[in-house]
This record gives C-alpha cells, sequence and structure tokens, in this order.
C-alpha cells in the first residue's frame, strides 16, 4: 500500500452504488423466490409424512434427512456444475441459487410445519367437525390458524438463513452482493471497506426482516389464548444451525 | 450432453485426497467450535450480566454477528481485516476464527437458555445452604445446565461442520476444495460433488445421532438422582 492513498476510503463505495444496490436486490429475490419455493416444498413435504402411505411417509423422512444434513455450498455446485456434465440439465446461475436455496430450506420447514400441524391438538378438529365444519373449513379456520401462529416465528428464522445463505450464491457467479462486493473490492483494491458495507448491508436486512417478523406473530397472537404481544423477538428463538 | 459416461473410479482413486480434505475439515471445525465455546461462555455471561451496560453490550454483540452472513464474516477478515491492519492470518487461521463468531454467536444463546432454565429455586437453595455465589453456580446450577447444553452444543457444531464447507473458497485445502481440484481435471463434477455430499450427510447425521445418544443417555441419569 502505498502512502499516499488513504488508509480508510469509503469513496469508492459511492461510486459503485448502483452496483452494490443491484447486487442487494439480487440477493433479496434469490432468498424470497428460495423461500417461498421452500414452503411450498416444506408443506408437501410435512403432509407426506403424516401420510398413512408408508412409501409417502419413507420418503418424505430421507427428503428431509438428505437436505438438512448436505451443506449449501455442495448442494450448489452439485447443481450447478455436476448436474450439467452428467445429466446435461444446464441449469443458468440464479434458477441454480434459487433451487438450491429452497431445497436446503424445505427440508428444515417441512419439519417445523409437521410438528406445527401436530402441536394443534385433535380436540380442535373434531370440536369443529362437531359445529358441522366442512372438512376444507376445519383446516382454513381452526388448524390454519393455530398452526400458523407456531410456526411463523421458525419460518421467519429460516427466512433469515435464506438472505444470509444467499452470499454464497456468488462462488457459482450469481451477480448478488458480495459477487459484486468481491469484484468491486478487488477492481478498486478495497477489500476491507467493500466487505464491511456489504455484511452492514446484510445486517440491515436481516434487522428489517426479523422486525417484520416480530409484527406478524403479535397479529397472529390474537388467534392465542394468552393474548399480548409475544415475549421472543426471533433472534432470541432462532434455531441452533451455525452453518450460515 | 447424452452418453455421458460415469466415471466413480475418480472417487475410488481419489480418497487418499478426499481423506486428507476431511481431516482439515475436522480440524477447523473443531478449532472454530473452541473458539465458540470460549466465545458464547463469555458473551452468555455478558448478557446474563446485572451490569445494564455489559448486558446491552452483550446482546448487541451475539445479534450483530448472528445477523452477519458466516461468508462475508470470512472474507471480511481473510480479505478485509488482515490486509488493512497487516496482521497476515492464514488461510485457516482466518476459517477458524469466522467460525468461531458466528458459532460463538449461538453458543451465546444455548448457554444463557441452559442456564436460565434451570429453577431459580435451586440457587437460592444453594445459597441458603451457605455456598457462595460462584461455588452455588459451579456446584449446583452448572451441572444441570450441561444437560441442556451438550445435547444443543452439539447441533451447533453440526451447523459448524457444514459451514467450514466454504472455507476453500479462500483456499483451505478442505474436502470441497479437493473435490473441485480433482473435478476440473478429470471433468467429473456429478460424481466428486455426490461423493462429497454423501459423505457429509453422513457424517452430520452421525454427529446428530451422537447428540441424540447423549441427551438420552444425560437424562436417563438426571432421573437417577
Amino acid at each position: 500500500m502505498s502512502n499516499s492513498q488513504p488508509f480508510f476510503d469509503f469513496a469508492p463505495i459511492w461510486q459503485s452504488r448502483v452496483l452494490l444496490i443491484e447486487g442487494f436486490g439480487i440477493a433479496m429475490f434469490s432468498a424470497v423466490a428460495g423461500i417461498i419455493l421452500a414452503i411450498i416444498l416444506g408443506l408437501i413435504i410435512a403432509l407426506m409424512r403424516l401420510s398413512r402411505f408408508k412409501i409417502l411417509r419413507g420418503f418424505a423422512f430421507i427428503y428431509t434427512q438428505l437436505f438438512r444434513g448436505v451443506p449449501l455450498y455442495v448442494l450448489i455446485l452439485w447443481i450447478y456444475f455436476g448436474l450439467v456434465y452428467a445429466v446435461g440439465i444446464d441449469i443458468p446461475r440464479i434458477p441454480s441459487g434459487i433451487i438450491a436455496l429452497a431445497l436446503l430450506n424445505s427440508g428444515y420447514l417441512s419439519e417445523t410445519f409437521r410438528s406445527g400441524i401436530l402441536a394443534v391438538s385433535n380436540g380442535q378438529r373434531e370440536a369443529g367437525q362437531a359445529l358441522g365444519l366442512k372438512g376444507w373449513q376445519v383446516a382454513r379456520y381452526i388448524i390454519l390458524p393455530q398452526a400458523g401462529r407456531i410456526v411463523i416465528p421458525p419460518t421467519g428464522n429460516q427466512f433469515i438463513d435464506a438472505i444470509k445463505d444467499s452470499a454464497i450464491l456468488s462462488i457459482i457467479g450469481v451477480p448478488e452482493l458480495m459477487k459484486v462486493a468481491q469484484e468491486q473490492a478487488n477492481l478498486f483494491y478495497r477489500p476491507f471497506e467493500f466487505y464491511t458495507v456489504a455484511g452492514l448491508l446484510y445486517l440491515v436486512a436481516v434487522l428489517i426482516v426479523s422486525r417484520g417478523i416480530t409484527a406478524l406473530e403479535n397479529r397472529f397472537a390474537k388467534y392465542s389464548r394468552k393474548s399480548g404481544s409475544s415475549e421472543n423477538s426471533v433472534v432470541t428463538t432462532a434455531t441452533t444451525d451455525a452453518s450460515h | 450432453m447424452d452418453g455421458y459416461i460415469y466415471n466413480w473410479n475418480v472417487v475410488w482413486d481419489s480418497l487418499p485426497e478426499l481423506q486428507q480434505g476431511l481431516i482439515i475439515t475436522l480440524q477447523i471445525s473443531i478449532v472454530g467450535m473452541a473458539l465458540a465455546i470460549i466465545f458464547g461462555l463469555t458473551f452468555a455471561m455478558g448478557r446474563m450480566s446485572n451490569y445494564g451496560y455489559v448486558k446491552k453490550f452483550s446482546t448487541g454483540v451475539v445479534n450483530f454477528a448472528r445477523s452477519i452472513p458466516l461468508f462475508v464474516l470470512l472474507f471480511w477478515i481473510y480479505y478485509g481485516l488482515s490486509l488493512k491492519f497487516a496482521i497476515n492470518l492464514t488461510a485457516f487461521q482466518a476459517g477458524a476464527i469466522a467460525l468461531g463468531i458466528t458459532g460463538g454467536a449461538y453458543m451465546a444463546e444455548v448457554f444463557r437458555g441452559g442456564i436460565e432454565a434451570i429453577d431459580l429455586g435451586q440457587r437460592e437453595a444453594a445459597l441458603a445452604i451457605g455456598l457462595s455465589s460462584s461455588k452455588a453456580f459451579t456446584l449446583v446450577v452448572l451441572p444441570q445446565a450441561i444437560r441442556i447444553i451438550v445435547p444443543q452444543g452439539v447441533n451447533v457444531y453440526v451447523g459448524l461442520l457444514k459451514g467450514a464447507t466454504i472455507v476453500s473458497v479462500i483456499g483451505v485445502a478442505d474436502m470441497i476444495y479437493v473435490a473441485q481440484y480433482i473435478s476440473l481435471n478429470s471433468f467429473t463434477p456429478f460424481e466428486m460433488y455426490s461423493a462429497v455430499g454423501i459423505a457429509f450427510i453422513s457424517l452430520t447425521l452421525s454427529v446428530a445421532g451422537l447428540a441424540y445418544l447423549l441427551e438420552r443417555r444425560l437424562n436417563r441419569s438426571s432421573a437417577n438422582v
């Protein structure tokens, strides 16, 4: 480092602001798309695990074990590089990343949904039926609001993990925030400044989302017998998966 | 792309290298976990402190460390921090520190959760029979809290094991690094990444299984008391 350069120089950040914001947008898009797909997949797998058929239960069990055990890094490499060679499925970068995020998170979410559904007491279903509600009405008005309240905090945590994990998509060249930060850091030779700003942007995204989830929890709290605001913020109810 | 010939022999031929990589993965995750325990215990104590500022500061640090992606932390430490302040960390050291910080934030919550789960009456009873505050903690509260902390701690370790895969991006020669290197030369990414994926799934499942057995054992011993 030559002496003519200032020790800290955040001016290059301002120069690259448009690229950084675009990268941030792609990161958020990947995380949101990934988690939406993961919720759909997770719900299907959860219902399969609760099914009467042994084959469906077995498949769903293996699915959850598989995607909860595999590191995201390996999964992304496998989907993006592995599948092209072996099967000839050429998936572009961003969809590859979204699929990897969806598969990984669906493994965790299916367990969350399963326990959420099981946590609603059977008496609730029976009471609904006794009142003359149809099957879908019991599901819609009795089971879902109660199970929903239970699964909101863990699903929110999963979304936060997906935001953090989206940084790994940079390894296959998805032009998300971390990829942009790497390129710009090399261009200006300012890695400290660019990675600091990238870290802060992720931090802001995570904090906003966790506030949103707490608000959502409080809205759902009206279905709870012990109504009132929930005491645990999302951050304190997080899972113990430290791989993000 | 049709007519692809699977070449699983590459996996067998590279087993010694993969094994070397696996050892590196285990080493970095264990060093990271040791740092996580120190970091976690410190900030768990901080969060339970009676001093408002210590409490606020510790809570802030834990939430901060948990909100930054491990991947970003790794780059920030290895390329950012060590270059800026000329610390000259090796890739292994930077990786272990990043794992230690992320894991530490989770461990802080595990420690705090475990300690706070112990009924306050236990501590009060210990103080009432004349134990000092520190003895009440080490002899009465901690042994009970360990039962809750250990299984969850193993889960954090499983997370770190999976998280440790990303250290290959800064050049640590772990299992993924080996797999990437070999698949580039032999054009067998599918086989190599499948093998690594299977290795990791079996590794994480067996460690998680161990946690389950441990939990059962610890619960059994508590029932006998």
